[in-house]
């Protein structure tokens, strides 16, 4: 029997990596045994390959359902991941020692079938990330998380197994697990062997704390059994590297039998493993991976730092980060916040400054007291943006696969050739196409492309190219950071997009697609975001441009997956501040943002006119517009189409109408603004002066009154207007002008109680239709 | 009981002070009474070692009081920011009186203020009989500390012009202080640094030239964290406001402080309480201080021309005061509030429509 060293870490901890690089030197270990699924071992040697940059995760799936899945990630940092470098390259055996992905996944599955049994409405079921919390590192993406809000007991509970030396920490009042590793573990008063301290302090810890689940003693036993093993067949000392949680239990002896009593029963469940790349940002707990540190920045920093010049090499490194932001910071300021950061250590009795003392001085010091500007720089800093890569010899990716899946539910073939394809989303299987196609394109995986493309909500039917690329493959396995499955990467990486879009109109667009590709969780997200920056937004541009995609969510979007209430609250709050800041707007504009202000407008108002039902906001809106309208600065173009709008919601009366034409076409205004103020008013309503008397009137004794050289001038404003007109309309304008037809209405409104009115009368006309069509047969 | 009206803190809270002093075992740096940690304990309140209580004396991030004290433990010199009414002036004091046991330096900077008033100035009597000498130099609370080895502290830095500002660069920089007319310096005793207050979100103030503020570690006391405390720091001091003024205080004061403090401080975050819809600034800094000026205003409209009845019209006017700073961007801002958040809010359609009548 060799003799067994177990090294208890601190997941993801900086400190005990460097003691345990240390340690193993010192050891030189037969053979190095982690805590990690045991069935993942065979790929675990693959981590030391060159071409292998953190941060990668491991990740564990279930074959039948990838949506099953278990990611555990490594940073460089992390001791587990420097055991492994040292085994690899010290040429020892290296294996992981936990209990089996497939044990993990089979437990989901039961859990499932469970909470199917349970829940008759399967809609419940959204997938999501697992945010209950796990000790071995994992982040789990299940199918049942929602149905397991996470009580803040069983919270500190897994904080204190996942992370005890955190909460340690946390409870001799340090933010940051690291520097009190450092300032306690490491400078402790009598010098001893690190992990022997570390034992110890778990040891008491684990006495006072409440006794392990089930699952805890299945995995303890199943490490202590693993290590047994390697013990007996091992040519040299055996090195267990776990959580310092796990310590006490491995050490204690308890009998084979018991052991392997606990693991009786297995679930067992086909699997399958590989590395996936990982981002920074992923690492953080922030992300919602609750085993992830608070700072991976800080944690990157520990390590390739030597304790000796680690604070300067901070502060420089947030000086650097600040000048890149534009703020200039000399270095005398950072050494005065190097003196400050010892100085706060001393108050604060620490033996040095550590990650709080020196983001307390760079706040003083570097940022002038200004916190917030140490928020906007401190996301860069702490959480940063590095994503890894895996080499080209991992095994296949689970969203590949799905992919593979999804397609073939879809009878859809990756074809070489163009070809075109209609869906119609009224049946089941053209919807599923859409939206996998509409996921793709998400995705970065442009293998559809649509044809008639902004339109998808409002009709049944969509055209779509066809047409696959080699490079599809690859573009799909890099989304895998995202999720496992098509529906979880997209979702995933929508809601990584929303989360730093700052155009309001961008935003609304994207939120719109998004529920088109039904990626519930981005939606939400993304109204969660519009809502927040519809209220910083005072640009009337950006909020005329959320007002269509906005219209289009609320008409068109599923209730299930929002709730319907906020957004319409939003979309009335966005007609009323649009309102509120377009008479500003419209002021002093050239020809180019006239142009858009006036589309913008108008496509607003008809966006208004589809989604909001309520007087009251409909009544600000128009008073917004008929402001605009007699404000004489406003730019003629934007008034013309304002007075438009006005006219054909019958706001505008026929009698004013024309006397407003008549005043902006009189000749004591330049001709410049008088035609512009006449495009803008008859823009794609020729027809109206067909119809409308008075107004074919004004027009009429408008160009009558103008001088040949003008009348040139306008002749092609007034083709433009004219030419939406097909010949026969054209010569009925003609009878009309000479007198030879008689008036008509002039517009046609939705009547405000449409809603209530029309049911009764849809039933009456069904009535005699059906009545008709019945006769029609006997 | 003393004749005078308020005595420095460091007599007030001399029996504190001493109790500390006597159980203080902590280094201290020279120059200082007390062991900065005794320092960060006389401001934050607890216990000294004989058991003495010591009153908290700022409430809030002890974290930023330590940072201060830090400051001053290095000779950089500290400058204390924030929007009036958040207790700088009264953590100078009180960090001066711990640190050096004498709060009585101050220079008072305003708009008015010249070199002679910062640096030194003359006895011109002196000056006609001697000719220039130390004699005839009179020595301002700047020049007195830094021969001491004391705190000296500027009140409202950036009221004072900036080229007045900047002569205090080689004090900080260089710890002495040239009198080229004696062709003489004076040199800083051990112990002397500056706390200075300052204000930068208000109208009137220079700013500080980056050469200077490079010059200072800058802490910010913020206004009260949470909804509860604020409301009941305005409750307190409008209710000591209220006897000095001889105003009677109605029942619903407190009502009325409540519904103040809540649309300050959902203006002021630029959010609703509950974190729902989020809200523009106005532009003016709408302090806890100003929500004690407009329940004082409210108060006094109350009491001479509204029967002692305490209602919204009399209030609503001086918040409209309050958040309009600006005549066109900030009453945008508040049209804005009130439009999609006063006007659907339970309990506040009076002042949601006192105001619109006024916007």
């Amino acid at each position: 029997m060799s003799q067994v060293h177990i090294f208890g870490v601190r997941h993801h901890g900086p400190g005990s990596a460097r003691r345990l690089v240390e340690a193993l030197e010192a050891l030189d270990p037969g053979i190095v045994l982690i805590e990690g699924p045991a069935d993942a071992s065979d790929i675990l040697p693959m981590l030391a390959d060159p071409e292998m940059k953190p941060p990668v995760a491991l990740l564990g799936y279930a074959n039948d359902a990838a949506s099953d899945a278990v990611f555990w990630p490594f940073a460089t940092f992390s001791p587990e991941y420097q055991a492994v470098i040292w085994a690899v390259r010290h040429n020892r055996p290296v294996e992981f020692i936990d209990l089996p992905v497939s044990w993990r996944l089979g437990e989901m599955q039961q859990q499932d079938i469970a909470v199917e049994d349970e829940a008759s409405d399967p809609e419940g079921q959204g997938e999501q990330s697992d945010t209950s919390g796990d000790d071995d590192g994992a982040e789990a993406h299940t199918a049942q998380a929602q149905n397991e809000p996470p009580d803040k007991l069983s919270d500190t509970r897994s904080k204190v197994d996942w992370d005890p030396i955190g909460v340690l920490a946390e409870v001799a009042g340090y933010e940051d697990g690291e520097s009190w590793w450092r300032d306690v573990i490491e400078e402790n008063p009598q010098p001893g062997p690190v992990f022997e301290a570390v034992a110890d302090a778990m040891t008491a810890l684990r006495e006072a704390a409440a006794a392990p689940d089930e699952r805890e003693l299945a995995r303890e036993a199943h490490m202590r059994l693993a290590i047994n093993k390697a013990a007996k067949s091992a040519s040299g000392p055996v090195a267990v590297v776990c959580g310092a949680w796990h310590v006490p239990a491995l050490k204690a002896r308890h009998a084979l039998k018991d052991d392997r009593a606990l693991l009786k029963g297995a679930p067992k469940r086909k699997i399958s493993t590989t590395w996936t790349p990982w981002t920074t940002p992923r690492l953080a707990n922030a992300s919602g991976y609750s085993a992830g540190v608070t700072a991976p920045g800080w944690c990157a920093h520990v390590w390739h730092s030597t304790p000796a010049h680690s604070s300067i090499r901070w502060l420089t490194s947030i000086a650097v980060v600040l000048r890149e932001a534009g703020h200039s910071i000399s270095t005398a300021s950072l050494i005065e916040a190097d003196r400050m950061g010892r100085a706060l250590a001393v108050v604060r009795g620490r033996p040095q400054p550590g990650f709080e003392e020196l983001r307390d001085a760079a706040i003083a010091v570097l940022c002038f007291g200004n916190s917030t500007l140490w928020d906007s720089v401190a996301a860069q800093l702490l959480v940063g943006s590095g994503v890894g890569s895996v080499p080209e010899s991992v095994p296949h990716a689970p969203l590949l696969d799905d992919l593979q899946r999804q397609q073939k539910a879809a009878r859809l073939k990756p074809e070489a050739l163009e070809k075109e394809l209609a869906v119609d989303l009224r049946t089941d299987s053209g919807l599923f196409r859409s939206t996998l196609l509409h996921r793709l394109n998400f995705l970065g995986v442009s293998w559809g492309k649509l044809t008639d493309a902004g339109k998808s909500r409002g009709t049944f039917r969509e055209r779509w190219v066809l047409r696959w690329e080699p490079e599809y493959s690859v573009a799909v396995v890099e989304n895998t950071i995202w999720g496992p499955t098509i529906e979880l990467a997209a979702n995933g990486k929508v809601s990584a997009q929303l989360a730093t879009e700052t155009s309001l109109s961008a935003l609304a667009t994207t939120v719109r697609d998004a529920m088109t590709a039904q990626l519930g969780a981005a939606v939400e997200l993304g109204i969660e975001q519009l809502s927040h920056k519809a209220a910083l937004t005072s640009d009337s541009g950006e909020l005329l441009g959320a007002l269509p995609p906005m219209a289009d969510l609320l008409r068109y979007g599923e209730a299930r997956t929002t709730d319907a209430t906020q957004l319409e609250a939003l979309m009335h709050r966005l007609v009323v501040q649009s309102a509120l800041a377009l008479p500003y707007a419209a002021r002093a504009l050239d020809t180019d943002a006239a142009n858009l202000m006036r589309n913008n407008v108008k496509a607003a108002d008809a966006a208004i006119q589809l989604a909001i039902e309520k007087s009251e906001t409909l009544n600000q809106w128009y008073e917004a517009l008929q402001l605009l309208l007699d404000d004489s600065k406003c730019s003629p173009l934007v008034a013309g189409a304002v007075a438009q709008i006005l006219y054909t919601v019958e706001r505008l009366q026929p009698a004013d109408a024309a006397i407003l034409l008549q005043r902006a076409l009189s000749p004591g205004v330049e001709v410049a603004q008088a035609a512009a103020f006449f495009e803008g008013f008859f823009d794609g309503a020729g027809q109206r002066l067909l119809y409308d008397a008075e107004l074919r009137t004004a027009v009429d004794e408008w160009l009558c009154q103008m001088d040949e050289e003008t009348f040139v001038e306008h002749l092609p404003l007034l083709r433009r207007v004219l030419s939406g007109l097909d010949t026969s309309e054209r010569s009925r304008l003609l009878d009309q002008l000479l007198g030879r037809a008689e008036a008509s209405f002039t517009s046609l409104v939705l009547s405000e109680n449409a809603s209530t009115q029309w049911p009764p009368q849809l039933e009456v006309i069904t009535e005699i239709l059906t009545a008709a069509a019945s006769s029609d047969n006997t | 009981m003393s004749e005078t009206l308020r005595l420095p803190v460091e007599k007030t809270y001399e029996t504190e002070l001493a109790a500390l002093a006597a159980g203080d075992d902590q280094a201290c740096p020279t120059g200082w009474v007390l062991s900065p940690q005794a320092v960060v304990t006389y401001l934050m309140g607890g216990k000294a070692a004989d058991g003495t209580v010591i009153s908290p004396k700022y409430v809030g991030n002890k974290r930023l009081i330590e940072s201060a004290v830090a400051t001053l433990a290095t000779d950089r010199a500290l400058l204390l920011l924030g929007v009036p009414g958040t207790a700088k002036s009264w953590v100078s004091e009180h960090l001066t009186a711990a640190i050096t046991g004498d709060s009585t330096m101050v220079i008072q900077c305003t708009s008015g203020t010249d070199e002679n008033q910062v640096r030194y100035g003359w006895n011109y009597a002196q000056l006609l009989a001697k000719g220039p000498s130390r004699e005839a130099l009179v020595p301002t609370p700047l020049f007195r500390a830094m021969e001491s080895g004391k705190l000296c502290r500027l009140e409202e830095l950036t009221r004072m012009g900036s080229d007045v500002q900047d002569t205090l660069i080689t004090v900080l920089s260089e710890k002495m202080m040239p009198i080229p007319e004696l062709n003489d310096a004076v040199y800083a005793s051990r112990g002397f640094n500056v706390i200075a207050t300052a204000n930068d979100r208000d109208k009137g103030v220079n700013d500080l030239s980056a050469a200077l503020k490079r010059r200072f570690n800058v802490v910010v006391l913020p206004l009260p964290a949470d909804m509860e405390s604020e409301i009941s720091i305005v409750s307190q001091r409008v209710s000591e406001m209220a006897e000095s003024l001889d105003l009677p205080l109605p029942k619903n004061a407190n009502d009325e402080i409540t519904r103040v403090v809540s649309i300050f401080r959902e203006l002021r975050a630029g959010e609703t309480a509950d974190g729902k819809v989020a809200l523009k600034s106005p532009s003016g800094s709408l302090s806890t201080a100003e929500a004690i000026a407009v329940m004082i205003g409210g108060l006094s409209q109350a009491v001479y021309f509204n029967k002692g009845v305490l209602s919204a019209e009399g209030i609503a006017p001086n918040v409209l005061g309050a958040v309009v700073k600006d005549p066109v961007q900030d009453k945008a801002v508040l049209e804005e509030y009130l439009e999609t958040v006063l006007k659907k809010r339970r309990g506040y359609s009076d002042y949601y429509k006192v105001m619109t009548d006024l916007v």
